[in-house]
């Protein structure tokens, strides 16, 4: 490792470290503009010029272009060096407009800051500035080009770092312009980066535009909890509401960049008919009396009549003293999951992921080939997109399974088979990587799935084709790592991707797997949930049996996600108690018999577990209560006075749980309080050797080192279905921003996803007399769907593919399970 | 027009590399790249259209603007920067109310700056509709388009005598 000394100061840092990290290391900043660590160097804004005094290097360099080798010698305080970064930053300051009172970066604007420490103090130049038209670029990001420094991180970012194409350096010289050819939104979903990135005003935030200075801000340690990759924010709110939030570094995880449903996603937690008080019926009442009842009517109901139901949105404080309140009042009853088949695979996910498999977005990174399996990352993770893209530009392989017609920023190599053929393929893939010898280490089981893998059915001759080259580069790459998805891909697939990457990491340097799941906490939903026995079918079973009286529903809306909704309403009506507790104007809160706000992530301290079993901890932002500006117009603070916080009722679910399982069992003893973790670590012995007195251990992944779950039990499925002749399987995913329950809530997302729209194979089309854009209708039960058409080759034949958009109302679809008989499609374009 | 150049595509080879070709095959043949011209090109290349847009405007060499009947060239070459030909320039933009490599909405005038049209000796220099206007100055900027103005005028006036006297 190199020694060097910058400032007089000695320093040993790892190898290819660039000076100006090693400056920065010893708390040194060295001024810098087109420098930034997650998109390296290129050296052009000439901001971090140091003097080089010894060493192989000599006199004035630019401090981020050359590595810190041994010997080297280095002043940043030098004459030379400060004069000529002077000048730089006056030469950049000369077109500036100095807007700084109207322009929403002063306050953390880089250029401020290195304006100031350049040491340029004075304008000198009086000529004409240049100046520029801005553009629309949609309703995330405000452009204002005249405030451009030119320093190229925007363009760096978004077509080499992101892949996306739309915004690119426009002119030459003086004229250079960074936007797009015309007006227009911006087509990445990492848009909203270019905000964190300009060191300037050229890019801002535009819902938090002209609302808040930096230092008006409440800021802290957030997470972004719209999927299940769980990255790390900063929240800044102002006058009891969210109004922006940036990335916040994790390498494991983000890293230097989020999504802009991550960015912008957090308007729910302002909502305008967000319910924000205690209510029984439609009676408003106060917490005590609410519990009270609450409590009075679950006492009056024997053990056994009541079901507890959440869902991988809440907190593990939640579900933990949920649980913890439903093995009190003997509930057999405990869903998180309300798809049988996705409890179960997430019951495989959690038993068999551990530290020999699992993998970060840091870990894809650096692997050399990417097999996806039944994963739309784009759709529903998309920071998973961006980590693929940069493995991919470092060299790496990238091979999709899947029946959609997939989109990512970058080369892949697309199977378009149907989810039933994920094993089949799988198989045909990694088997020339193994040999009986090495398989057989792991056990009798591994032998026998091996061999399941050898005789597994030719496929057919395309996808065989394919498939071909593939497998050399299988049987060559060192780093590979599965992703696999939890919605589409089959049971089988789900643990068979463990299986491989296990068997995999036998014969490579590194292997693993990366899963996607079905929500922030969805992996916490599962240590809770997957080990009981219980389904959400057969708790309506038994409430339209009679045996369930009382649901109590925290922080989830069954409504959202249950296919029959009749079904639903119909038991609902049965019950004597409906108890919800929730931050969101659902329909589940509306049906409530009594209702008990909780606060959202922001207004209490939360722990989540991401899709990799690494548990994160978001503080707890600002106080509960209703934002300024709807409880007074035009934002000015309330001209009347009261004692309470006017909305401040909420309060954090797992307290609300614990009262009441305190009450209705009247022992106290090993319930603290002010401290979940306690009640949680008794529900989950996991959890329990995590936590800490004051907490969990935060940003570690709570996964065993080696899972004692039986690995190659899975029954592979090789035998695929055929389908139904003139019938079309229904194909339900996950859209891009559109799908998720949190967003929908979400104002400012609401005014950017498109459209819903379905997709059709050209043959299929062809088929059914169907041509691209055409607007379909499906007949249901009560009625018709109408839905826009995409006609695609790129995709699966025999399926139709449609959105879980929050426009479109896929539920009234279930009656098809089956298959869509092709004749229930009609076509309403004229 | 858009025919033309989706026939002219039709014989390129889809590489990016005979992007700049391309752009300059188009503007030959019609005098300048229009945002559809452009379109059609990114779209043959499988590439974006701001790229397209990004390198077009890289090079000066490409126009975005039709010519107008009448161009000016302004000389910003050193001998006539020097004497001020930056003055003549921004004259004629402010007398015109467009920029230079813009054309008047009426498509009367186009302005482009040049860099040396050698002949140093009568800087400041601009050429106008191919003669070169010697040892320019901004009176003369007011005369030349008064002159363009009355001859239109004259024009027209013939125009409606002739029409009258049918
Ligand atoms: S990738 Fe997922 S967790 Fe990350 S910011 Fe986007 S939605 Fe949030
Ligand atoms: S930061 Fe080094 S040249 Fe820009
Ligand atoms: S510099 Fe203008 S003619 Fe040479």
């Amino acid at each position: 490792m190199p020694r060097l000394t910058i400032d007089d100061i000695e320093i040993e840092v790892p190898h290819g470290t660039k000076v100006i990290d090693a400056a920065e290391r010893l708390g040194i900043m060295i001024p810098r503009f087109c420098y930034h660590r997650g998109l390296g160097s290129v050296g052009a804004c000439r901001m971090c010029a140091v003097k080089f005094l010894q060493g192989p290097f000599k006199g004035l360099q630019m401090s981020c272009m050359i590595d810190a080798q041994d010997g080297m010698v280095i002043s940043t305080t030098d004459a030379e060096a400060l004069d000529f970064r002077r000048h730089v930053i006056e030469w950049l300051m000369l077109n500036h407009p100095h807007d700084c009172p109207v322009c929403d970066e002063g306050g953390h604007c880089l250029l401020q800051d290195m304006t100031v420490s350049g040491g340029h103090g004075m304008r000198r130049f009086s000529g004409e500035k240049r100046t520029y038209r801005d553009q629309y670029l949609g309703e995330l990001v405000q452009h204002e080009m005249n405030r451009c420094i030119h320093c190229y991180r925007c363009v760096r970012f978004y077509r080499e770092f992101a892949g996306y194409r739309d915004l690119g350096a426009l002119q030459i010289a003086q004229k250079v312009y960074f936007g797009r050819l015309a007006d227009g939104p911006l087509e990445s979903p990492f848009a909203g980066n270019l905000v964190d990135l300009c060191p300037t005003g050229v890019y801002t935030d535009k819902p938090a535009r002209f609302r808040a200075r930096r230092w008006d801000l409440e800021r802290g340690p957030s997470l972004c909890i719209h999927c299940s990759l769980g990255c790390n924010t900063v929240a800044g709110a102002r006058y009891r509401e969210v109004l922006r939030q940036e990335a916040r570094l994790n390498e494991e995880v983000n890293g230097y960049f989020i999504c802009d449903l991550g960015r912008y996603g957090f308007a729910y937690a302002g909502h305008p008919e967000r319910p924000r008080s205690p209510r029984i019926g439609s009676q408003a009442v106060g917490w005590q009396e609410a519990v009270a009842v609450a409590c009075d009517r679950l006492a009056r109901l024997g053990p056994r009549s009541i079901a507890c139901l959440s869902s991988a949105r809440a907190s593990v404080e939640t579900l933990g003293t949920l649980k913890y309140l439903s093995k009190r009042v003997g509930s057999d009853h405990f869903v998180c999951f309300y798809d049988a088949a996705v409890k179960f695979k997430m019951g495989e996910i959690v038993s068999k992921l551990d530290g020999r498999t699992a993998v970060s977005l840091r870990d894809i990174e650096k692997a050399d080939l990417l097999i996806g399996v039944g994963a739309d990352p784009i759709n529903a993770a998309p920071m998973l997109a961006l980590a693929m893209r940069q493995a991919q530009r470092a060299g790496a392989k990238v091979v999709m399974m899947d029946p959609r017609p997939l989109f990512l920023p970058c080369d892949f190599e697309h199977l378009s088979v149907s989810p039933e053929l994920f094993d089949v393929c799988l198989s045909a893939l990694v088997k020339s990587t193994f040999d009986r010898e090495r398989v057989g280490k792991h056990g009798e089981a591994a032998v026998t799935l091996y061999d399941r893998m050898l005789s597994c059915d030719p496929l057919d001759a395309s996808v065989q084709a394919r498939l071909e080259p593939l497998i050399a580069v299988v049987e060559g790459c060192r780093r590979p790592i599965i992703i696999c998805g939890s919605d589409i891909a089959p049971a089988s697939s789900v643990s068979f991707a463990a299986d491989v990457a296990l068997l995999m990491g036998e014969v490579k340097d590194q292997s693993g797997v990366f899963y996607v799941l079905p929500g922030a906490n969805a992996y916490g939903a599962a240590l809770f949930d997957a080990a009981n026995g219980s389904s959400f079918e057969s708790v309506v079973q038994e409430i339209e049996d009679g045996a369930i009286k009382a649901l109590i529903v925290a922080e989830s809306d069954p409504f959202r996600y249950v296919a029959d909704r009749d079904r639903l309403q119909r038991a609902l009506n049965k019950l004597e108690l409906l108890l919800v507790l929730d931050y969101l104007p659902s329909e589940t809160v509306r049906k409530a018999h009594i209702f008990l706000p909780t606060r959202a992530i922001f207004e209490t301290r939360s722990s989540f577990i991401n899709q990799e079993g690494r548990l994160q901890v978001a503080e707890k932002i600002h106080s509960p209560g209703t934002p300024i500006w709807q409880v007074s117009n035009k934002g000015h603070p309330p001209r009347l006075y009261g004692t309470g916080i006017c909305g401040g009722e909420p309060r954090a679910a797992w307290r609300v749980l614990q009262q009441i399982a305190h009450t209705l069992v009247h022992s106290q003893n090993e319930i603290s309080e002010n401290d979940p973790w306690p009640v949680i670590g008794g529900e989950c012995a996991v959890l329990a050797r995590h936590h800490q007195h004051n907490g969990p251990l935060h940003g570690l992944r709570i996964i065993p080192q080696t899972s004692t779950a039986a690995f190659f039990d899975g029954d592979l499925d090789l035998q695929p279905k055929q389908p139904m002749d003139g019938h079309l399987t229904l194909l339900p995913v996950v859209s891009t921003f559109a799908t998720e329950e949190l967003a929908s809530y979400s104002e400012i997302i609401q005014r950017v996803i498109g459209s819903p729209c379905a997709y059709l194979h050209s043959d299929d089309a062809e088929r059914c007399g169907l041509l691209d854009c055409d607007r379909i209708r499906i007949a249901v039960d009560d009625g018709f769907l109408e839905i826009d058409l995409t006609v695609s080759d790129k995709m699966a034949r025999g399926f139709l593919i449609l959105p879980r958009h929050s426009r479109f109302e896929w539920q009234k679809l279930h009656c098809f399970a089956q298959g869509l008989p092709v004749e229930k499609i009609g076509n309403c374009t004229p | 027009m858009l025919k033309d150049i989706d026939e002219m595509l039709l014989t390129s080879e889809k590489k990016r590399e005979n992007l700049i070709p391309i752009l300059q095959r188009i503007q030959q043949r019609h005098a300048y790249l229009s945002p559809d011209a452009m379109k059609l090109v990114a779209l043959h290349l499988g590439i974006s259209s701001s790229e397209v847009y990004g390198v077009a405007t890289f090079y000066n060499q490409f126009r975005f603007h039709p010519p107008g009947k009448h161009q000016i060239k302004v000389c910003l070459g050193t001998a006539c920067h020097v004497v001020g030909g930056d003055i003549i320039l921004e004259n004629f933009e402010r007398k015109l109310g467009i920029k230079d490599g813009e054309t008047t909405p009426d498509r009367e005038f186009s302005i482009e700056r040049v860099a040396c049209v050698g002949c140093c000796a009568l800087a400041p220099v601009a050429v106008v509709d191919d003669v070169v206007q010697a040892c320019m100055a901004p009176s003369k900027v007011e005369g030349i388009l008064l002159g363009f103005d009355i001859e239109r005028e004259r024009d027209e006036r013939e125009k409606q005598e002739s029409e009258a006297s049918q």
